[in-house]
């Protein structure tokens, strides 16, 4: 039986529904107290979710940070490959409760949930 | 026994992602799994009663049959039927609107296997 789940995050914050629907789909288990460990790591365009200057106001969206904000709020944890972001969005400021990570740990991470699944 | 939890994020209709996890259901419980399918964001349409594809395969009643032999749990997520217009009793008979934080969690902590068919 799982105890511990990793939500991987591949796709940017707008335009697509997976980022918000996964960030609140951890939301979910980790507070349901169902699931003992749920994680949560950006990686490729999903590392654009780290970026602390988004605006979506702009566009008339909800805020992904503040979805990954409740989530940290209930020791959980926000994982983003740098290399990733660094690809894409050089010098970006990033979100503070974020941990950036390299690859090595990235796949650590993946290594240490029962579970992953992907958006 | 073993469980396995299928997260389905796809509609009925615009590809065979749902035929997918009928026919991996279908061969789950040949090797002696039981099932769970949670249905999020277009997933939930899988349980949406009246169904009539003229040419393909009815993915629901397909589906019902599934739960019909006791080992298959169908749920999809009500924040999303909510945002869809799909209301509380036009689901099919045996599966059930539920939620992320009570079944997906559920289902998770219950499993053994989880597969994401997203695209």
């Amino acid at each position: 039986m799982a105890n511990s789940v990793l939500v991987l995050i591949t796709k940017p914050p707008y335009g697509l529904e997976e980022a918000f629907a996964g960030s609140r789909l951890a939301l979910g288990m980790v507070s349901s107290g169902n699931v003992g460990k749920c994680n949560l790591l950006l990686v490729g365009d999903g590392t654009l979710n780290a970026v602390a200057t988004q605006n979506p106001e702009i566009i008339g969206m909800p805020s992904n940070m503040e979805a990954l904000q409740d989530m940290t709020d209930m020791e959980f944890k926000v994982y983003c490959v740098k290399q990733d972001l660094d690809e894409r969005a050089p010098g970006a400021s990033v979100l503070n409760f974020v941990e950036m990570v390299d690859w090595e740990k990235a796949r650590k991470i993946i290594d240490e949930h029962q579970m992953v699944t992907t958006f | 026994m073993k469980t396995m939890t299928i997260q389905l994020r796809t509609g009925t209709m615009m590809n065979m992602d749902c035929n997918v996890a009928i026919k991996l259901t279908d061969a789950a419980l040949d090797k002696g799994y039981d099932v769970r399918i949670f249905g999020y964001g277009e997933g939930v349409w899988l349980i949406k009663a009246g169904q009539e594809p003229k040419r393909f395969p009815n993915v629901g009643e397909e589906a019902k049959k599934l739960v019909e032999t006791g080992k298959v749990e169908v749920t999809v997520c009500n924040t999303c039927t909510t945002a869809r217009g799909f209301r509380r009793g036009e689901e099919i008979q045996g599966m059930k609107i539920g939620s992320l934080t009570n079944d997906l969690s559920r289902f998770v902590a219950e499993s053994d296997r989880m597969v994401t068919i997203a695209r």
